[in-house]
């Protein structure tokens, strides 16, 4: 599935990581945590290949950081589905755009298109909200949306880069259910947080990171 | 694909000013480049013709026979460069010096008594004789041939060599206002691309990460680059057939275009738009 093993990443600043080991299995939902700037956001880059470790690997459904090539990183991507604390949404366009959006970037036909962005859609209970744009959501409803579109394309694993953290507990709790609801379909999730408080009341597995080196 | 012609065609409608603007500059850069070729291309046929006309004169001794006459001229003929060789006898000479003065009352020949104009050859070049060099080496040719003094051959060099420094000047000055001209408009071009970008940054950024390759990415830019040259060569086009339907009238007979001139203007506004997308796409994507 997913498997980080001694994996080093040097920015030019100096920071990085640091033999990074980790492993992810499918259907496992796995908490990473760790202080500002630990480096939670740089392990999910080298997993989304956006950033290759320059010592040890990284391998993600088949595809090597070692030997893998620019042309097959967006196939990579394919496979991952990716949500990010500021939602990254497309303003120009509807829900219903956004979500199609990472199925028309992989060909897929029409039909298919349609069908696939309500049953995402379904799956963060927002189909009745297809038709309206980013800016009228609010922000629990922009961050489904964002699930949406990371789950569009049935990745085996969902990279969650603190989710919840422009979001208030109540609506921290609906994002956390639909995050549990999907993992127990069977896909993987690892979610970066420095939300303890989340973290310690749930009895799921959990990956401290410091100073950029893994602790456990 | 659709999906590649899509954002391609948004983009261009979405970016309205300074696509405008790229789309104004390419026509106003291909009018211009338009507007220097039909110069270039009338004064090249201004030149051609003009070059046309060199021909060398070979005047001939009035000891000369017949024969002597006859022989010379097929050595003439046989030199490599010349097209033609006609003979002027003393009285065609004569005839032709009359035609040329005929407004002068007193016939000069009359009161001489005898013809004063020798006979001649008047040789015509091989079209890539029709420069100051081919002509000298068909001036040398016929100079060593024996019996005939180097004196006796004449023909307008100083005006080739001018003719030639003019057109070499033309070329220089086309050349250079074109290139200006072609890099002004592609960096104007390579900028309303670069402000795509930036005004896509999020979009592009998204691409990325839901798995969009490179192609998907760069495709709808490059349409979008490509469709600003073609309107921008068309409105050219139309611009250019306008004025010259219009300026046709006011000097009738000097300007001669033909459809290819159309062609090359769009091509040139589609390589514009094109290179200019592919240098900001190089630089800033
Ligand atoms: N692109 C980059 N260039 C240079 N340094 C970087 C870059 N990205 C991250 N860093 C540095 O690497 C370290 C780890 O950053 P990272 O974003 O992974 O931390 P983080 O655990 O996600 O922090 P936070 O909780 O604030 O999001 C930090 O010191 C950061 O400044
Ligand atoms: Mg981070």
């Amino acid at each position: 599935m997913v498997k980080i093993c001694k994996a080093s990443l040097k920015y030019a600043s100096g920071d990085g990581l640091d033999r990074i080991s980790l492993e992810v299995r499918s259907g496992e939902f796995v908490y990473l945590v760790g202080p500002t700037g630990a480096g939670k956001s740089s392990v999910l880059k080298m997993i989304y290949m956006d950033a290759l470790p320059s010592e040890g690997y990284v391998t993600v459904g088949g595809y090597d950081s070692r030997d893998i090539s620019d042309n097959e990183i967006p196939f990579v991507r394919r496979k991952i589905g990716i949500v990010f604390q500021d939602f990254k949404l497309l303003e120009d366009r509807d829900v219903f755009e956004n979500v199609a959006f990472a199925l028309r970037v992989t060909g897929a036909r029409r039909k298919d298109i349609k069908r696939k962005t309500l049953r995402a859609l379904g799956e963060v209970s927002l189909p009745h909200k297809s038709r309206k744009m980013p800016h009228e959501l609010s922000g629990g409803e922009q961050q489904r949306v964002a699930i949406a579109r990371a789950i569009v394309n049935d990745p085996f694993i969902l990279l969650a880069d603190e989710p919840t953290g422009n979001l208030d507990p109540k609506t921290t709790i609906q994002i956390m259910n639909i995050l549990d609801r999907l993992s127990t379909r069977g896909t993987a999730i690892l979610m970066a947080t420095h939300n303890y408080e989340l973290v310690n009341s749930s009895v799921k597995r959990v990956v401290s990171i410091k100073n950029g080196t893994t602790l456990n | 694909m659709l999906f590649v012609l899509g954002e391609g065609l948004s983009g261009l409608l979405k970016s309205r000013l300074s696509g405008l603007m790229a789309v104004i500059t390419i026509a106003v850069s291909s009018i211009l480049i338009g507007i220097f070729l039909i110069i270039t291309a009338n004064l090249s046929y201004l030149v051609e013709n003009l070059r046309g006309r060199v021909e060398l004169e070979v005047f001939l001794d009035d000891s000369f026979n017949e024969e002597k006459i006859e022989t010379l001229s097929t050595q003439i003929r046989a030199i490599h460069g010349v097209q033609t060789l006609t003979f002027i006898s003393k009285e065609t000479a004569v005839l032709a010096y009359r035609d040329l003065f005929k407004e002068q009352k007193d016939d000069y020949f009359d009161a001489l008594g005898y013809n004063p104009l020798p006979a001649s050859f008047r040789v015509t070049l091989k079209e890539s004789y029709r420069t100051s060099t081919g002509a000298d080496s068909v001036f040398n040719s016929i100079s060593s041939l024996a019996d005939i003094n180097e004196d006796d051959v004449v023909y307008r060099r100083e005006f080739l060599v001018l003719m030639e420094r003019y057109i070499r000047i033309a070329i220089t000055i086309d050349f250079l206002v074109g290139s200006i001209v072609c890099l002004s408009a592609l960096l104007l071009v390579s900028n309303n691309i670069r402000l795509i970008i930036i005004s896509k940054r999020r979009a592009i950024e998204t691409m990325k990460l839901v798995g969009a390759t490179r192609f998907l990415i760069r495709m709808p830019l490059y349409i979008q680059g490509t469709l600003q040259g073609l309107i921008g060569g068309l409105l050219a086009t139309v611009f250019l057939y306008g004025l010259l339907k219009l300026s046709a009238i006011e000097i009738a007979g000097l300007i001669s275009v033909n459809w290819q001139i159309y062609i090359l203007l769009i091509t040139l506004g589609v390589l514009l738009g094109v290179t200019g997308s592919f240098s900001a796409i190089r630089r800033y994507l």
